[in-house]
């Protein structure tokens, strides 16, 4: 089998040192982005074939050490230490101009016994700063042959390629850390006792705070190591220390510094893009940019998609044979896809900005940015991250807590940020809005557009003010620290990020289709058929709307929705919502091109005219502000619930999450709608 | 009792050049990424900027001039001294 012979490979290396660049130049065409649904840790794994040798990369998330202190990193070091054995050996990136930090995981990676290739990325910017390597002296202190690359000019890449087709992998014959002499004849006990391989395994199963248990299932070892009072956290600070100490050895050899050298262009940058001032105000026109871009210049494509979409309804609804089937593909599965297809341009836009952002090193400086700001609510400043990206969709920013550290903070972010307006609210809010706010404008800005932006503040309000509220509830565990790395800013992979981008936008369309799909024809079945009118039925075909069984459904459960404004139609357009938040406008479509009373024309049109039994409108000031509130707070999210489950381990606080949510947004919309109707 | 001559990195003035002594007493608190992104004995450093509101500070250190964000309470344990 072919799948069998590919050789695997894992690339590895510090955050932000082009390990994406690296990634992409090697793997330029077969790439599969991680979705979210998998529990691999692999972000995203390529294949490439050279001279027909077809290898697979997997591309780990990037960290500074083996000992991990967020749940990324903790992904990382257990992928490694598990799986590294089922791989041909590890492509180490290093980055010229922190060689320095970047030697640390590589020697722990290499006193593992781990077979390595060694590659040195962006030499160019280290010669640019002043800074030369003597490479042949780097390589023999580092007892391994090393690779010179620029990933981003495609330099290099041809000889990572030769060097894994011939198996250049090497492993170290000493390692670089000797264990503390003070502990060698209690790890030689633990080694032998369990087969370790080599000193380091025992050394890392000690500081790594194993389970004690795992290391020995006899006391006599046990006893020992509580005798001796080994504290994790100590033995990693002496080998890191010990570490550097070699690492500063190699390097004074190794690099030579011309006496000057220019500023680069990261520090020209921060000295706006951090000011106390102006930082702040770069930040506010990012956000701007991002999200006019987000609503003008998603405007053409989703027209585009709008009017291909009345053309197929019309186009299958003529060209289908009449009865059941023609009254399912035209007026209830084109309508319903139509509805969700057409905000893909804009999800699509919003993800490629947090891209580029992100690629670019600006986002750590937002974090350092707001990170004092946060503090008071029990967020991090690395909370920021997951809140914009929950802009565009809850479940990769609930991801993107992975790397914050401190486990109250990461609950606290994970349960507030689906509060953020996600792009599966813009929908409804665009129908609602359209349906009860006038044309008007104000100083040039339309109404509309001023309630979009409100809702978008409301969300982010409502995430920080609960924030504030449950991180009394929640216990700390652990210290609350910001360490974070400042990384040179750096071009981002546009051509890259949009690959991603369409990858994820595939998913989302694909992913949200097949449930609209499903339901717009649960919801066709259901509104086609009826209880019998005649006695010598089963059931009524092509009942009107108000006779069918979805009707009965509907007016059953109106006492519970009447009190917060809402008619059958809508109860049914927000139960199924509870899959998913867009499936609203797949409803209502279905829904209100199915109601033959209405008079022909566009879908909100339908809906804008229709009137409850005593002559009031459905969708009055009051019932739109009402439903517009229940799907700002509402957790109606069935990929977010599980994505929440997933990270937090925890059945507690995921439906403490779903009936906080859901309880805020009903008596909210309740209490709104008492008092404007 | 503190040596007069010795600052916490928290409390050293902005855009002087230092260097790194060690650490406080109770270290182990510390969190071991200050000593895994390489604030270690003997490193230069300057400290470049602050965020507002005493906010986080942005330090360059070491031969590399890299650049880290830290807050205050970490740069607490951060015994420092001056290199003018």
């Amino acid at each position: 089998m072919q799948e069998n012979n590919k050789k695997q490979v894992l690339l590895v290396g510090n955050p932000n040192v082009g390990k994406s660049t690296v990634f992409n130049a090697l793997c330029k065409r077969k790439q599969k982005t991680g979705n979210y649904a998998g529990v691999t840790v692999a972000s995203h794994s390529g294949t490439y074939s050279y001279k027909n040798e077809e290898v697979e990369v997997v591309d780990l998330p990037g960290s500074y050490s083996i000992y991990p202190s967020s749940e990324d990193e903790a992904i990382f070091s257990k992928f490694l230490l598990d799986e590294q054995k089922n791989f041909a050996g590890v492509i180490y990136i290093l980055e010229a101009l922190s060689l320095k930090r970047g030697l640390l995981l590589f020697q722990q990676i290499q006193d593992l016994g781990v077979p390595m290739i060694l590659v040195v990325n962006q030499i160019d910017q280290a010669e640019r700063r002043g800074i030369n390597i003597d490479i042949q002296k780097f390589s023999e202190a580092l007892d391994i042959n090393i690779i010179q690359t620029n990933a981003k000019e495609q330099i290099g890449i041809e000889t990572i390629q030769e060097a894994v087709l011939n198996n250049n992998f090497t492993k170290k014959e000493n390692p670089s850390f000797e264990v503390p002499p003070e502990h060698k004849d209690f790890l030689d006990k633990v080694r032998s006792h369990n087969h370790f391989e080599n000193d380091y395994k025992a050394w890392i199963s000690l500081s790594l705070g194993a389970d004690p248990e795992k290391i020995d299932e006899t006391s006599e070892l046990i006893n020992e190591l509580n005798s001796k009072s080994l504290v994790p956290k100590r033995l990693q600070v002496q080998e890191t220390v010990r570490r550097y100490q070699i690492v500063d050895k190699i390097l004074a050899d190794v690099i030579s510094k011309k006496p000057q050298f220019k500023e680069l262009l990261t520090e020209k940058l921060d000295k706006v893009l951090v000011h106390k001032f102006w930082g702040y105000i770069v930040f506010l026109l990012v956000l701007l940019i991002v999200f006019n871009s987000v609503f003008f210049l998603a405007e053409y494509p989703m027209n585009w998609i709008d009017s291909f979409f009345a053309w197929l309804s019309a186009f299958t609804s003529e060209h289908l044979p009449q009865g059941p089937i023609n009254s399912l593909v035209s007026e209830g599965i084109v309508p319903g896809l139509g509805g969700i297809i057409i905000f893909a341009p804009q999800i699509g836009i919003l993800l490629y900005f947090l891209y580029l952002l992100e690629d670019s090193g600006y986002m750590a400086r937002v974090i350092f940015l707001m990170d004092r700001f946060l503090r008071p609510f029990g967020l991090n400043g690395k909370s920021i991250v997951p809140l914009v990206s929950g802009t565009a969709c809850a479940i990769p920013a609930v991801i993107s807590t992975r790397n914050i550290e401190n486990l109250r903070e990461r609950l606290l972010t994970i349960l507030v940020t689906p509060f953020m307006t996600c792009s599966a609210r813009l929908p409804v809010y665009s129908i609602i809005i359209g349906l009860i706010i006038s044309d008007k404008t104000f100083l040039g800005i339309q109404y509309k557009a001023l309630v979009l932006l409100g809702m978008y503040l409301l969300g982010f309000l409502v995430a920080l003010l609960s924030a504030a509220i449950l991180k009394g509830f929640i216990k700390n565990q652990g210290r609350t620290y910001l360490v974070m790395d400042l990384p040179t800013y750096k071009k981002p992979l546009f051509g890259y990020d949009f690959k991603m981008v369409l990858g994820k936008v595939w998913d989302f369309i694909t992913g949200a289709g097949k449930i609209i799909f499903l339901v717009s024809i649960i919801i066709w079945v259901l509104s086609y058929f009826g209880p019998k009118q005649n006695t010598n039925e089963i059931v009524a075909t092509n009942v009107e709307l108000d006779h069918s069984y979805l009707a009965k459904m509907g007016k059953a459960i109106e006492p519970a929705i009447a009190p917060l404004g809402y008619d059958w139609k809508m109860g049914v357009g927000i139960l199924t919502s509870f899959v998913a938040r867009e499936v609203f406008v797949g409803t209502m479509s279905t829904l209100y091109s199915l109601d033959d009373d209405a008079p022909e024309g566009k879908v909100i049109d339908k809906m804008r005219h229709d009137v409850k039994p005593n002559g009031e409108k459905v969708f009055s000031f009051a019932t739109g502000i009402s439903v517009l509130l229940f799907y700002a707070f509402a957790m109606q999210c069935v990929s977010t619930i599980a994505v929440v489950y997933r990270e937090t381990k925890s059945w507690k606080w995921t439906g403490f999450q779903v009936v906080m949510m859901t309880g805020l947004a009903y008596f909210v919309s309740m209490i709104v709608y008492q008092i404007l109707k | 009792m503190k040596d007069n001559y010795l600052h916490k990195l928290s409390s050293f003035p902005k855009d002087k050049f230092g260097k790194i002594l060690g650490y406080d007493n109770d270290h182990l608190k510390m969190p071991n990424k200050i000593i895994e992104m390489g604030l270690l004995p003997e490193t230069v450093f300057r400290i470049l900027y602050q965020a507002p509101f005493k906010g986080p500070l942005y330090v360059e250190f070491g031969n590399e001039k890299s650049r880290i964000a830290l807050r205050k309470e970490e740069g607490d344990y951060i015994i420092v001294e001056d290199l003018d």
